[in-house]
């Protein structure tokens, strides 16, 4: 298997390299069978990569420990989901899994685009295609996730960090990815718009939605960065400006700034060269943030070993990137100029230029602060470091003046606003801000930064609500329906603009949580056996430490009761846990948290327990609004979400409707939404209580060995394993079937009737439809064989049937289609 | 014309020394000097009294709690990883707290604190284990 892998490997760079020179010689001759060919090489390239996917996931599945990957990040008792995610998991996998994405996205993008924007597609593929060779020619040549051990093969292998089996953990790095690998796809139509001198907007065009798409990712997985450090690090806080957070955050800002801009230029002609630079730019630091996180070039306590070759590659690649873009971007400078001028500073672009300004200072400013290590040693010889609280004093102006203008943005006009409107504009939301901040300080709370940070909240909100009900009103004017119908019809008719208002929600929301960490506390506290402590409105009480065996780990958890102001409130287990493979090790801290939207309770159980006096020391935080981060994230997307559909999804509002249909639809949007913000993951609560049982006799063992706790969040542990609370009930229901004398099957059968199907056996029947549960892999294998098969017949078939000179004709169908959607846009 | 160039110009000076200036002076309280054990050791006087990062490895075996499952740790630190023919300079390292998760023998620290005459004496939460990144060197993989 491990052979075939690296062949495929092998196969995919010679693909690649095909379909980049092809595409390009297609272009520059006209000639309409090359660039089919190199379109057609593109799209296998995906097939490959799709079929080397299912081999490594396969080797995952099947325990192949001959190749080293695997050993290293895979054991024999690892979880069926953590050793699919395993792919990903180290420096190898997750270059082959970038080139797995690209080239996906890279296929979609130019099937999508093959015909409305027929003149870039061969150097969009020939960009996406060197981009694929350069992650290859690393896989290739030094990083071979495929490479196997030369003398004997380990019987198990090493096993995934403890620290890293963990929910957020697993769909972290393939968000993280999507954004990462989804912002080449701007790139490449940006260069092949240059390249082609085709730099009217129509490359835009093609390009917003997948940068949206890219960002939205990018967000998230940030996000899910944040959940993680905050749930299972246990220093109380989500982020530390460490190098590999900061690198996710680069490109964010950049790309952040692009999505504004682009409307600019939509509008105004203006800022053209700006948005070339902004998605080359943003690219670049996706590149420069894999090559920083993984060279080893930026001491950072993540431990990502040196790696001077990878460093020495990753170099070339860059300086290549930097030369070869900003030398097109120089040469068809006469091609970018601005068609229109600034009118005013008070005036909506103005407003946008000032905001590209502050997040482009952003993105360098965490840039230079992140390499200053390395900057001040090639300077001046000594190894400098900042640290969290130089990079806080620098973007929380910054973050500030963002807000600000998120409020004043909206509100003034395009070209130029008068006196007259601005007052018009800027009273209620004046007021709001005004009332805000005089409550705030009235209430205690510092005006610097947190007071001034609800006052900014205030402004966008208000701003918001008024662009809301004022578009509302006229458009109810208009149609004669009732508000909410006409609100949702303006969304449906401006669904950038206002879908992009509800993102602006969203940050205000997560800007909320972090005006929040203005007011944290922390104490650690020594307790004795029914001790009190009391932080904040909270009260603690140690009642005692018990320590439980799953056997996967070894638990210390504490007991301690909660009250607030006075009442008794809720129990709490905080505990280390000790994992097998991993004795030498600290022990891994469970944290507990008790959420609110108010404020979190947050408990760490401190290593230095006496298990004689049942003396701990418990590290307790108070986090207000902290969960507000992570609504307004759900919010957030919710308003890319929007952005992003297809006007079709809006249709019922668009149409004038009876409005009893309307309201229906209103409500049950508002439901989705709720449901979708205020989803909880359903709590793996490890109730210390619970152990378990011994067995009545084999029969039940035998059963509780092929069944698994349903709770959603363990992993799916054996019952003989599994401590929650779940499990203990899913015992007590085997326990009843035993008891009533019922043989194998026939329990398996009530439990089916009970849970509605096989979700609780660990391991599905093999029988008939569940055999295909374990052909996945192999269907995964088939289904890239037979891509490859169709991508072959028809690109043979392409070039041997289209006629050399057919490359100037349109066929209509195709030319309606892009004049449908250039008209579409033009709303 | 050319006394609007003289006000863009004046402008960006404006702002450019303004932005200059405030960098420099918070540059200047948050940056702390990063320095592996063996830099600082040969010339130890130095560096007295000044906030350092401190590079290095845990001696295997050398964590030491002074009082049983206390909060007070005392260990020594070594230039060279463990695996090292040589270990390099070595420094005994004192620290109050709660130490992280990925804290153990041999594992590579940066330590934030001050060097005194008794040895280094972390600040509070100035201990940084290596994350459990994925992302480990290659050095491991065979074992």
């Amino acid at each position: 298997m491990a052979s075939l892998g690296s062949f495929l490997l092998l196969a995919t760079f010679v693909v690649c390299s095909y379909s980049a020179a092809v595409s390009v010689a297609g272009a520059r001759r006209r000639s309409r069978p090359l660039i089919e060919s190199g379109v057609g090489a593109f799209y296998l390239t995906a097939a490959l990569m799709t079929v080397a996917s299912a081999v490594m996931i396969n080797a995952f599945l099947t325990n192949d420990y001959s190749i080293k990957y695997v050993a290293h990040y895979s054991d024999s008792v690892q979880p069926l989901f953590y050793k699919i995610t395993s792919y990903w998991g180290g420096l190898d996998g997750s270059i082959m899994f970038w080139v797995f994405l690209l080239s996906i996205f890279g296929t979609l993008a130019v099937y999508v685009n093959r015909e409305r924007h027929r003149e870039l597609i061969p150097y969009v593929v020939a960009t996406i295609a060197v981009v694929q060779m350069f992650f290859l020619y690393l896989m290739v040549v030094h990083k071979n996730p495929f490479t196997t051990f030369l003398t004997t093969v380990p019987a198990d292998g090493n096993g995934l960090n403890p620290l890293l089996q963990n929910y957020w953990m697993a769909i972290h790095p393939p968000s993280l990815y999507t954004g990462f690998v989804g912002m080449t796809i701007p790139f490449a139509f940006c260069i092949a718009a240059l390249v082609t001198g085709h730099l009217d907007d129509s490359w835009l065009r093609a390009v917003r939605r997948w940068t949206m798409f890219a960002w939205l990712f990018l967000t998230f997985g940030l996000t899910l960065g944040m959940i993680w450090a905050y749930e299972v690090l246990g220093w109380g806080g989500y982020w530390g400006w460490d190098p590999v957070e900061n690198a996710g955050l680069l490109p964010w800002f950049t790309a952040t700034a692009f999505l504004h801009s682009v409307m600019v230029q939509e509008r105004r002609s203006m800022l053209r060269v700006w948005n070339v630079i902004l998605v080359i730019t943003t690219f670049f630091l996706t590149i420069f943030g894999t090559f920083m996180t993984r060279s080893g070039v930026v001491q950072s306590v993540h431990a990502f070993g040196d790696d001077p070759m990878l460093a020495r590659l990753f170099t070339i690649f860059m300086v290549a990137i930097l030369t070869f873009s900003f030398g097109l971007v120089i040469y068809r400078l006469p091609l970018l100029k601005a068609r229109n001028e600034l009118d005013s500073w008070v005036s909506r672009e103005a407003a946008f230029l000032v905001n590209n300004w502050v997040l482009l200072f952003a993105a360098l400013f965490v840039l230079f602060g992140t390499m200053f290590p390395t900057l001040s040693e090639a300077i001046m010889g000594q190894r400098l470091t900042v640290a969290a609280p130089f990079f806080n004093k620098w973007l929380i102006p910054i973050g500030l003046i963002l807000l600000f203008l998120t409020g004043v943005g909206p509100l003034l006009a395009w070209r130029k606003s008068t006196v007259r409107n601005l007052l018009e504009q800027f009273l209620w939301p004046g007021v709001a801000t005004a009332t805000t901040l005089a409550a705030t300080t009235a209430l205690g709370i510092p005006v610097w930064a947190p007071g001034l940070c609800f006052a900014l909240c205030a402004l966008v909100t208000a701003t918001i609500v008024q662009e809301f009900l004022r578009g509302g009103n006229v458009r109810r004017r208009n149609t004669g329906t009732d508000l909410f119908t006409a609100i949702i019809g303006l969304v449906g008719r401006n669904k950038r603009r206002y879908g992009g208002y509800i993102v602006h929600l969203g940050i205000v929301l997560i800007f909320l949580g972090f005006a929040g960490s203005g007011s944290k506390k922390e104490q650690l506290f020594r307790l004795k056996l029914h001790d009190q402590a009391t932080i904040g409105a909270f009260t603690l009480r140690n009642d005692g430490v018990k320590v439980s065996d799953d056997g996967q780990k070894q638990m210390a958890t504490a007991y301690i009761s909660v009250s607030q102001n006075g009442k008794p409130i809720e129990s709490m287990y905080p505990g280390r846990s000790v994992f097998r493979k991993h004795e030498d090790e600290e022990a891994r801290t469970d944290v507990a948290i008790r959420r609110s939207l108010a404020q979190d309770l947050y408990l760490v159980l401190a290593p230095d327990v006496d298990f004689g006096t049942q003396t701990i020391t418990l590290q307790a935080f108070v986090n207000p609004l902290v969960d507000w981060i992570w609504l307004g994230f759900g919010v957030l997307a919710f308003g890319t979400g929007i952005a992003l559909l297809p006007e079709r999804a809006y249709s019922f509002a668009l149409a004038k409707l009876p409005a009893e249909a309307a309201t229906t639809a209103v409500v049950l949007l508002a439901g989705l939404l709720l449901s979708g913000v205020s989803l909880k993951a359903q709590q793996h609560q490890v109730d210390p209580n619970v152990a378990v049982t011994p067995s009545k006799n084999a029969l039940e063992e035998q059963l509780r060995g092929e069944m698994g706790c349903v709770c959603g969040t363990c992993a799916h542990e054996a019952l003989t394993k599994c401590t929650c609370g779940t499990a203990q009930q899913m015992r007590s229901q085997l326990r009843a079937q035993i008891d009533q004398g019922k043989g194998h099957d026939e329990i398996i059968q009530a439990f089916i009737g009970i849970y509605g199907g096989q979700q609780f056996l660990q391991a599905p029947i093999d029988k008939g439809f569940n055999r295909v549960a374990w052909l996945f892999p192999y269907v995964l294998g088939a289904t890239g064989v037979f891509a490859i098969g169709f991508a072959a017949i028809k690109w043979s078939h392409h070039s041997a049937a289209a006629p050399p000179e057919t490359s100037a004709t349109l066929d209509d169908p195709a030319l309606e289609e892009r004049l449908n959607d250039e008209l579409r846009d033009l709303d | 014309m050319t006394q609007r160039y003289i006000k863009i110009g004046a402008t960006v000076l404006v702002l450019g020394l303004a932005f200059a200036g405030l960098f420099w002076s918070t540059l200047r309280d948050g940056t702390e000097y990063y320095k592996n054990l063996d830099e600082v050791m040969t010339n130890q006087s130095e560096w007295h009294g000044k906030q350092l990062q401190l590079h290095g490895y845990v001696v295997p075996e050398s964590i030491y709690r002074s009082r049983n499952n206390s909060l007070e740790y005392r260990f020594k630190v070594q230039n060279n990883p463990a695996r090292a023919t040589e270990p390099g300079s070595v420094i005994s390292v004192s620290y109050t707290g709660i130490v992280p998760d990925t804290f153990k023998g041999e594992a590579e620290v940066v330590l934030k604190g001050e060097l005194t005459t008794e040895g280094f004496k972390v600040s509070p939460n100035g201990v940084m284990a290596k994350c459990p990144s994925k992302y480990e060197a290659a050095a491991k993989s065979g074992a």
